[in-house]
């Protein structure tokens, strides 16, 4: 029987089983990025050292609050909490704060964020291209911010 | 591929860039030969978490945005085709695509904003499309998926898969590329169900293509 166009069923699951991170360790996907956090406070939620903020999605703590770039947002009561002697950022309080949708395997410890929608609104209000950052076939990181003085054509395909 | 490689040797404009997205979980041992047979000279990106249709909201492919100099988007979301396609011969020969967008193409970037085919602001915000919440936390559950894939973890992989298409029901995205990974393919009866529905719904799976002759 000829193959149906589009089908790939070999690539289904063509990997064989290997640990996703160290024991004991944490996973947050966000934009592209996987970050293993080898330091979380909590069993169910996600509570990261506040160090490890600017790595998982590129925010700082600073006295105005929590920033990206030059944008920063009150620091709100629940978003820093001190367990077993250490300073903890929650994560989640944070993600829920901005509205920024999560969906999380706590039994592998791993934690997807969806984009935080504040970025888009740009895109929506005046049509302003959102940052993005892929990497190319080179291993060459490719954002819209290069192609600042040229016009770009972003377009999508597919094999299937 | 190869028709892109040739519409921007036409433009050959240093000033113009063209980036080609694969939008495929089957990574660069799918997409990757299918880049190289066009002998590429453009930036050629293998995105196996569909993050490029996640930032500007695509449900399909092939789609696209035009990016001015500023960062401005001037178009959005159109079946993007560089010429017309025909599949097979006589009754089951299939066609797609079209002859006007790459003349279109060609001329925005020869006239930038005075082109016939830049958008306003407010025709292309109006055709970009909804990403609320659920279709946010949809992405989040792709790539959920795509990592419990690559570390070999089928069950999750499929749960996270459905998970996705359940709270993005209408990305064609989503739902063709887990039938490339079936008997079935990506172009077979589910897909042709989905298409009939999607129709019969009104809905479009591109934003209409609003130049002439289309």
């Amino acid at each position: 029987m000829a193959k149906a166009f589009g089908a790939f069923p070999e690539y289904r699951h063509p990997f064989d089983a290997t640990p996703i991170h160290p024991e004991g360790s944490t996973t947050v996907l966000y934009q592209g990025k996987t970050v293993t956090l080898t330091e979380t406070g909590n069993r169910d939620g996600l509570l990261i050292r506040p160090a490890d903020l600017s790595r998982v999605n590129g925010f700082e703590l600073k006295p105005e609050g929590v920033c990206f770039k030059d944008i920063c947002i009150p620091m709100k009561d629940g978003l820093l909490v001190e367990r077993d002697g250490k300073q903890w950022f929650d994560l989640v309080a944070f993600a829920d704060l901005l509205g920024q949708p999560y969906v999380a395997d706590t039994e592998s410890r791993v934690w997807s964020f969806a984009e935080i929608p504040a970025k888009r609104e740009a895109m929506m209000l005046n049509a302003m291209a959102p940052e993005f950052e892929v990497i190319d076939r080179q291993g060459k990181v490719v954002r819209l911010a290069d192609f600042k003085g040229k016009k770009a054509l972003i377009v999508t395909w597919s094999s299937w | 591929m190869p028709v892109w490689q040739r519409v921007y040797e036409e433009i050959n404009d240093p000033n113009f860039v063209l980036v080609c997205v694969a939008q495929d979980t089957g990574g660069e041992a799918v997409a990757g030969p299918i880049f190289d047979a066009a002998n590429p000279t453009y930036v050629q990106v293998v995105d196996e978490d569909h993050l490029i249709s996640s930032v500007f909201n695509f449900v399909n492919v092939p789609s696209a945005a035009w990016i001015d100099e500023e960062g401005k988007i001037v178009r959005i979301d159109e079946g993007t085709y560089s010429r017309k396609h025909k599949f097979g011969e006589g009754e089951q020969a299939i066609s797609f695509g079209n002859d006007v967008y790459s003349p279109a193409l060609k001329d925005w970037v020869a006239k930038g904003a005075d082109s016939v085919y830049v958008q306003s602001a407010s025709t292309v915000t109006g055709n970009i499309r909804e990403h609320g919440f659920d279709q946010m936390k949809a992405d989040a559950a792709f790539r959920l998926a795509n990592l419990f894939r690559a570390h070999g973890d089928k069950d999750k992989a499929e749960q996270y898969w459905e998970l996705a298409r359940s709270l993005n029901p209408d990305s064609i995205n989503f739902i063709r590329q887990n039938l490339t990974l079936t008997e079935e393919g990506s172009g077979g009866e589910t897909f042709m169900k989905l298409m009939g529905e999607y129709v019969s719904q009104g809905k479009h799976y591109y934003r209409p293509l609003d130049i002439d002759g289309a």
